[in-house]
């Protein structure tokens, strides 16, 4: 357990202060700054997201957001770098909760390496063609 | 809920957590289909279009009723998690900060709700 204050045995002969061994900051790996990352990412898409819905379905009626609407709207790149933004933090944050579900639920091996290949898959392709349709579109 | 096989025990923790879940994965499968759908315009504006109307139809505008809920829900508690993780003398807080969650939640969720299906209530009610 992480909250024991007695080191393994094994290895700690060298430790100059062994009982402080187990209180050790753990090292920043990947899981450190995943952990971070969902926390910051977080607190941006709540305003990203709450805005992007209140923008199209409490302000605007959602049959009004037409393709005329689009045209309008991303004739500001204000608006493009907005909804680039999203697609891409709402996507990364919603993969890395889905990674984390995956490894709580799925447990055989090769079942959740298919299944993360799949999405994984799914969502950068979705990412690629979401970042052309944002920087190529034409009005007219 | 059996008290020993779950992490939280069957408290309102467990709920919390258990709600975050599940909004969180709806939403991210939400978010893969609404690239698509937005995507079209790339293809032609008639079929944007034509796809998009479908949004107006009574059933999607509950759907999306759902969906205000389920963002507004883990947007909140995703903010309550953050709080509790940062300031840890919060964590004595989290029970009421989870039903202020979702005090806000249905706060916001029900006149939200009422707007986006205003059009339907004004053509099929009033």
């Amino acid at each position: 357990m992480a909250t024991s204050t007695r080191p393994p045995s094994a290895g700690s002969t060298t430790e100059l202060r062994p009982d402080r061994t187990a209180r050790r900051r753990p090292k920043q790996n990947f899981e450190t700054w995943s952990w971070y990352f969902m926390r910051v990412s977080g607190l941006v898409l709540l305003f990203l997201a709450l805005l992007h819905f209140a923008v199209t379905h409490i302000i605007n009626d959602v049959v009004e957001t037409d393709a005329v609407f689009v045209e309008e709207r991303w004739d500001n790149p204000v608006w493009r770098i907005f909804d680039w933004t999203l697609l891409a933090l709402a996507l990364l944050h919603g993969l890395n909760g889905l990674r984390w579900i995956i490894d709580d639920y799925v447990r055989s091996p090769a079942k959740r390496a298919a299944v993360k290949a799949t999405i994984y898959t799914v969502s950068a392709v979705l990412f690629g063609y979401g970042t052309l349709v944002i920087v190529t579109f034409e009005a007219g | 809920m059996s008290p020993n096989s779950t992490v939280y025990r069957g408290k309102s923790g467990q709920w919390a957590f258990l709600f975050h879940r599940i909004s969180g994965f709806l939403i991210f499968f939400f978010l893969l289909l609404h690239i698509v759908d937005v995507s079209l315009i790339n293809v032609s504006h008639e079929l944007y279009d034509e796809v998009h109307e479908l949004y107006g139809n009574i059933l999607l505008r509950l759907f999306e009723c759902g969906l205000l809920f389920g963002l507004l829900y883990h947007s909140l508690n995703g903010l309550r998690i953050v709080l509790v993780d940062f300031f840890p003398e919060g964590v004595k807080d989290q029970r009421p900060l989870f039903w202020g969650v979702l005090f806000v939640t249905f706060a916001a969720g029900i006149p939200g709700s009422l707007v986006i299906l205003w059009p339907w209530i004004d053509g099929n009610l009033l």
